[in-house]
C-alpha cells in the first residue's frame, strides 16, 4: 500500500489552525473594511473631480441662458417662445421653487445643490441676481455618458484585488510570525523527547526482561503482588516508551504493509494490558469476530495499544472495558470520566491532556489519529462526560 | 318708469360685470405712458414669486414712497408717487390676485 509521509510537526495542530484562521479572519475583514472605505473615497473624489469638469462648461451654457431670458423678459407678450439650446435643456423655478418652464427629462432638483447626477444626467442649478421672467433658479441639464464611471470601477476591483492579495500575503507572513514561538516550543519538546528516549531504552528492556525470566513459584504472596507492581509501571513506562520512539524516531521508517488478523492481535495485545486491567479491576467484554486488514502490524498494534490502554487509564475502579471487533469495525468503549463536547474536537492534538490525574505526554491519541489518516481510516469518538467515551475505528 | 329702472340694471351690471383690477386700477393708469404689463415685469423682476410680487405691490399701494418704487427715476420725476390708496385690505388683494393672474409668466411661455 502506498501511503504519504510527513513529519508531525511540520503539519500544524488543530489549536494552531484555529488561531491561524481567526488571525486570518479578523485580519481579512479589516483589510476588506480599509479597501472598501478607500475605494468609496476614491470613487467620490473622482466623481467631484468629474463634476468640477463638467461645472465650467454647464455655468457657461447658464450665462448664455440667462442674457436669453433677459432679452425674453424685456420683450415678454410680444415673444413668448422659450429659448432653446440644441446643447443643453434648461428650466426655470421661482423663489418659491414653482416652475415657470422647463424642458428637462428629469424635473427631479435638488434646489440646495450647486451641481449634481441623477439619473444619467447631470445638473447645475445657477441662482440669478435678476429675477427675469421671475426666474430665481435656472436649471442646466446634460446628459451624463457614465462612461467615467466604468473606467473608475476597473480602477477599484483591478487596484483593490492588488491591495488585498497584497494585504493578504503580509498576513500570513504576520500570522506565521506570531505562530513561531509556539512551534519552536513544539520542536524543543520533541528534540528532548527524542534525547531522553534513546536513554530509556536499555534500562526499560532489562526490567521487562527479568520480570519475565523471575520464577514467581518460589516467591512468597507479598513479593508476588510487589513483583506485579513492578510489572505494571514497566509496562505502563514500556507503552510511553514504544509511543515516544514511533513518534520521533520508527515513524520515518518504511511500511512493511500486511494482512493482519485483527482478533489474534486483540487477544494478544488484551492479554498484554490484562495485568493493568486488573490492577484497576475492570472486568473486560470482547465480543470478537473475525477480521482482517492491510496495514503494518507496528503501526496498528501502536493504534490498538493506545485505544486499549486509554480505555483502562481513564476507566473508573471496578469498571468495564468493552471491545467489539466485526469487519471493518473496531470499537473499544470504556465506562470512565468521558469528554465533554468542547474538548473532542481537540483530543487528537499532541500534547493535549484534558486530565492531568493521569500521567502521560498527551501523544497517544496523536500517533493513532496520524496513522489512521496515513492509512485513510476512519476514528469516531462518543464521549459523554462522567459515563464513557467509545472510540470507534472504521476501515 | 320701467326704462329707468331697466337702464339703472344695465349700468350696475355693466359695473359689475368688470373685476376688481379693472375697477380700481385701469383708470388711473390710462393715462400713464407704461402699461400695466410692463409695470406687471418691473415688479417681477424685482420680487421674484407670487407671494413677493403680491406682497411687495400691497406695501407700495399702502404706503407709496420713492425710494421702494421699481420704476425709474425719470419716470417719478415725470409722474411723480401715486397717492396713497383708499381701498380696503379686502378690495387690495382682489385687485392684485386679478392682475396676477392676468399677466403671470407661467403657462405663457411656449
Amino acid at each position: 500500500m502506498l501511503v504519504s509521509k510527513n513529519k508531525g510537526t511540520n503539519s500544524l495542530l488543530k489549536s494552531e489552525k484555529k488561531s491561524l484562521f481567526r488571525f486570518l479572519a479578523l485580519y481579512m475583514s479589516m483589510v476588506i473594511f480599509t479597501i472598501s472605505l478607500l475605494s468609496l473615497y476614491y470613487y467620490q473624489s473622482q466623481e467631484k473631480l468629474v463634476l468640477s469638469d463638467k461645472r465650467a462648461i454647464l455655468t457657461k451654457y447658464a450665462y448664455i441662458q440667462t442674457k436669453r431670458l433677459k432679452v425674453l423678459h424685456h420683450f415678454f407678450d410680444e415673444r413668448v417662445e422659450y429659448p432653446r439650446d440644441p446643447r443643453f435643456r434648461s428650466a426655470i423655478y421661482d423663489i418659491e421653487h414653482i416652475k415657470i418652464f422647463s424642458l428637462l427629462e428629469n424635473d427631479n432638483i435638488r434646489f440646495q445643490e450647486e451641481i449634481y447626477f441623477t439619473e444619467g444626467y447631470i445638473h447645475l442649478v445657477k441662482m440669478l441676481d435678476d429675477f427675469y421672467l421671475g426666474t430665481k433658479y435656472l436649471i442646466i441639464e446634460v446628459e451624463d455618458t457614465g462612461a467615467w464611471r466604468a473606467e473608475i470601477w476597473k480602477n477599484i476591483l483591478g487596484y483593490g484585488f492588488l491591495a488585498f492579495m497584497f494585504f493578504m500575503i503580509f498576513g500570513l507572513y504576520l500570522a506565521k510570525l506570531f505562530l513561531k514561538p509556539m512551534r519552536d516550543s513544539i520542536l524543543l519538546l520533541d528534540r528532548f523527547i527524542k534525547d531522553t528516549t534513546h536513554e530509556l531504552n536499555t534500562p526499560l528492556s532489562a526490567i521487562l526482561a527479568n520480570i519475565e525470566m523471575m520464577d514467581t513459584n518460589v516467591m512468597v504472596e507479598k513479593n508476588k503482588t510487589k513483583l506485579n507492581r513492578i510489572n505494571i509501571a514497566a509496562k505502563t513506562v514500556s507503552i510511553l516508551y514504544k509511543d515516544l520512539t514511533y513518534l520521533t524516531l520508527e515513524q520515518e521508517k518504511e511500511n512493511h504493509d500486511e494482512v493482519i488478523d485483527v482478533r489474534e492481535l486483540i487477544y494478544d495485545r488484551a492479554e498484554y494490558f490484562s495485568i493493568l486491567a486488573q490492577s484497576k479491576q475492570l472486568e473486560c467484554k470482547l465480543e470478537l469476530e473475525e477480521a482482517s486488514i492491510i496495514i503494518d502490524r507496528r503501526k496498528f498494534t501502536r493504534i490498538i495499544d493506545n485505544l486499549i490502554s486509554n480505555a483502562i487509564k481513564y476507566n473508573k475502579r471496578h469498571g468495564t472495558v468493552s471491545i467489539e471487533l466485526n469487519q471493518g469495525m473496531l470499537a473499544i468503549s470504556d465506562t470512565g470520566i468521558g469528554l465533554n463536547e468542547e474538548s473532542i474536537p481537540y483530543i487528537f492534538d499532541r500534547y493535549i491532556r484534558f486530565n492531568n490525574a493521569e500521567g502521560g505526554f498527551g501523544v497517544g491519541l496523536s500517533i493513532v489519529k496520524k496513522i489512521v489518516d496515513e492509512y485513510g481510516l476512519s476514528i469516531e469518538v462518543e464521549s459523554e462526560e462522567g459515563h464513557g467515551t467509545r472510540m470507534v475505528l472504521r476501515w | 318708469m320701467v326704462k329707468v329702472i331697466l337702464i339703472s340694471i344695465v349700468l350696475v351690471s355693466g359695473v359689475y360685470s368688470e373685476d376688481a383690477y379693472e375697477r380700481y386700477c385701469v383708470d388711473c393708469h390710462k393715462e400713464l405712458p407704461t402699461s400695466l404689463q410692463r409695470m406687471f415685469m418691473h415688479y417681477l423682476l424685482v420680487y421674484g414669486g407670487e407671494k413677493n410680487v403680491k406682497a411687495g405691490l400691497k406695501h407700495y399701494l399702502k404706503y407709496p414712497i420713492r425710494e421702494i418704487s421699481v420704476m425709474s427715476d425719470l419716470f417719478i420725476d415725470n409722474y411723480g408717487i401715486k397717492k396713497k390708496t383708499t381701498l380696503s385690505d379686502k378690495q387690495i388683494d382682489e385687485a392684485l390676485n386679478s392682475y396676477w393672474e392676468r399677466f403671470k409668466v407661467i403657462d405663457k411661455l411656449k
